[in-house]
């Protein structure tokens, strides 16, 4: 076990500079003189653009740069950002976090209600509660994830004044911005539990409450199909059979045993969801002004900022490579017969 | 005198619902199995063995129906019972082990939660004393080292293991009946000797009744006190053991017992049945068996024998009408 989490994690490098190569690469095909403009604000530097190349070496050759890049990144200087106006590594540092909470809070959601509804449309197939539960999923797969955003949002924020957007309120930015708030972990939802700011908790946690329905529908009517399917598949199991043979109650023979081996596919699928999650919040979060990662990334790819890319792709090629790894290693504690080696 | 039989099946008819057709699988089964007997229920596959046997205790498919008939265990109808009083009677009462041993076996469980949840859903027991009883039973059914066997999953045991740890947790509560539906046909041949063996012995330590399901005659006449011969959901004959192995009366049987005997005997060729055993859904107007018996004639593709009864046989067969019939 341990073997193999050295091993996976061995592999980390390699993805990170297979994937941020490929980017170096396609950056390259910018002149350098575009590459340089970025760090120039003032109209009137413009003649120092060759300065700014020469000092930067943005006409070596490509491996030159990139080692140079690598270099630093090694050091944790990812660069800096001029599209969110700081360094690349502190903007991470800062979103990232946002983004982590409403991915988590968002699989929660997708997890419990999927395999609640999948396992139950299974056990009741063909009765009502199957028909409305594949009504709803259909329901969730068509509803574009924007219609559905801007939907609540006009409801809930507009009409009834239930949510509002952003990642908190005002008083919130003032209590957590304060001398006496003290960032432990970054994540809000935890900092201001262990600062016994119970009010910021439930602040932060009322604004994930729109944004994470949201990202929840179209991953919950995946969620719930393949509940389903699975379950139907292992009630038609041979050992299904025997452990109603055995005078098993009919909830254990559900519960416990086909539900125990339907979930295993659960896993796979909430994984994927969740790194895609992590991602590919970008619609939802500009929707819902939430300071997440996403947003970050849209800005940097929008106005050519390079360092900002490298660094989401960095970020999220190693946020793929741990997420996986995790979801392996939850399979173990599962699925007895997989052993990883 | 007579014993009063511990299960009485009586006209048991099974179908299955196809595309708004129902196609009857069984078509009427009766007969009565007395305490600490074996009966053989012996067929060719798609005969309606295993489809019989999950009648017995409501465990059909969901596409299948039960048409008809009662299934009486000491004098109560399982068929009638609520699912409360069905589920006591599983595993408890009647226990039933399969065919496939390995697909029988949940393989995200222990062997040890699997045996531990029997017992504690017929009995009230502590989970430790429950292990007791586990281990102990594992040692019984000739699994070496039960205690550190107790916590693997079935995927670390063999057929033959798996099919043991089966009949450990059927005979767990000591039951009146045990089903066992094809029990060894998934195993290689030396570890079906060893389980047929374990069976036998078991069934005479323990006293159960066994209703024994195979297709291979041999194991039959090895275990079993009585025979059922099942065809195209029809009971052909039924016989206590001697007298079948040794007067076949039904040409079924005959055929049956024909092929097996020249297996034993190394012959080069095999004197099979010719033809195809019938394709369920097309019940024939006669008996299901004409279109491929020597001895056929006229009426017996177009009327279906009755069950004949001859001494303490029975036999389904125009050959064997008594004679001054009204017929
Ligand atoms: N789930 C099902 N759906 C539809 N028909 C079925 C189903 N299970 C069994 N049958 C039909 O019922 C008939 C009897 O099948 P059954 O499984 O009882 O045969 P069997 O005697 O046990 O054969 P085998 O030796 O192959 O186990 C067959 O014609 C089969 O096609
Ligand atoms: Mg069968």
């Amino acid at each position: 076990m341990l073997r193999y989490i050295i091993r996976r994690l061995l592999l980390l490098p390699l993805v990170m500079v297979g994937v941020t190569f490929l980017l170096f690469l396609l950056t390259q095909r910018l002149s350098p003189e575009m590459r340089a403009s970025l760090y120039v604000r003032d109209a009137r530097q413009m003649g120092a653009l060759e300065e700014v190349i020469s000092q930067y070496g943005l006409r070596d050759p490509v491996l030159k740069q990139y080692g140079r890049w690598m270099k630093n990144v090694i050091k944790g200087d990812l660069g800096y950002s001029p599209s969110a106006n700081m360094p690349v590594a502190k903007a991470i540092k800062e979103y990232l976090p946002a983004t982590i909470q409403l991915a988590v809070v968002t699989m929660l959601l997708v997890v419990f209600f999927g395999v609640w509804f999948g396992a139950s449309s299974a056990v009741h197939k063909d009765k009502w509660q199957d028909t409305l539960v594949r009504l709803v999923s259909v329901g969730g797969f068509s509803l574009p994830i924007f219609v559905l955003g801007l939907l609540l949002l006009m409801v809930f924020y507009g009409k009834l004044g239930w949510f509002s957007p952003g990642g908190y309120s005002f008083q919130t930015d003032l209590i957590i911005h304060g001398v006496s708030f003290k960032t432990y972990t970054g994540f809000l939802l935890i900092d201001s539990l262990l600062n016994g700011q119970f009010r910021v908790f439930v602040d932060v946690l009322s604004h994930l409450v729109l944004p994470a329905v949201t990202l929840c529908i179209g991953s919950f009517a995946l969620m719930v199909r393949v509940m389903r399917s699975s379950m139907l598949e292992e009630l038609n199991k041979e050992y299904v059979r025997s452990a109603r043979a055995k005078g098993l109650y009919e909830r254990q023979v559900i519960y416990k045993h086909a539900g125990k081996n339907a979930i295993i596919p659960v896993i796979t699928l909430a994984s994927i969801q969740f790194i895609r999650l992590l991602g590919g919040t970008v619609i939802v979060e500009t929707i819902f002004d939430y300071p997440g990662i996403g947003r970050f990334g849209v800005l940097a790819a929008q106005q050519l900022d390079i360092a900002g890319i490298l660094g989401f792709s960095l970020m999220v090629a190693v946020l793929f490579v741990v997420g996986n790894l995790l979801s392996d290693i939850l399979y173990t504690a599962v699925d007895p017969r997989i052993r990883l080696e | 005198m007579s014993v009063s039989p511990i299960l009485e099946v009586r006209n048991l008819q099974i179908s299955f619902v196809e595309q708004n057709r129902n196609r009857l699988v069984l078509r009427g089964l009766s007969y009565s199995l007395e305490k600490g007997r074996v009966l053989a229920v012996v067929g060719e596959s798609g005969s309606g063995k295993t489809v019989h046997a999950l009648g017995l205790l409501s465990l059909l498919p969901a596409a299948a129906r039960i048409s008809g008939g009662e299934v009486r265990y000491k004098g109560q109808n399982l068929l009638a019972c609520s699912a409360e009083q069905l589920r006591q009677i599983r595993g408890a009462k009647i226990a039933m082990i399969f065919q496939d041993p390995s697909a029988s076996l949940n393989p995200v469980l222990t062997v040890g939660q699997q045996l531990i949840e029997t017992l504690r859903a017929h009995e009230s027991i502590s989970k430790e004393e429950a292990a007791r009883k586990a281990i102990e039973l594992l040692d019984k059914v000739g699994i070496p080292n039960p205690e550190k066997r107790l916590d693997e999953y079935p995927f670390q045991f063999s057929g033959g293991m798996c099919q043991r740890v089966m009949i450990a947790m059927a005979l767990a509560l000591k039951p009146d009946i045990l089903i066992a539906d094809e029990p060894t046909t998934a195993l290689d041949v030396t570890i079906q000797a060893q389980i047929l063996r374990l069976m036998k012995d078991l069934q005479q330590e323990y006293g159960m009744a066994v209703i024994f399901i195979t297709h291979n005659l041999a194991l039959a006449a090895a275990i079993a006190d009585d025979v059922l011969v099942l065809y195209g959901g029809l009971c052909m004959e039924q016989a206590p053991a001697e007298k079948l192995f040794t007067h076949p009366l039904h040409p079924y049987t005959q055929g049956l017992l024909g092929s097996l005997v020249s297996v034993s005997r190394k012959t080069e060729h095999l004197p099979a049945i010719p033809g195809n055993p019938p394709i369920a859904g097309e019940p024939l107007p006669g008996c299901p068996f004409a279109p491929r018996c020597s001895q056929a004639t006229e009426k017996c593709s177009q009327k279906l024998p009755p069950l004949f009864a001859k001494g303490s046989c029975y036999v389904r067969c125009w050959l064997e009408e008594p004679h001054g019939s009204t017929h």
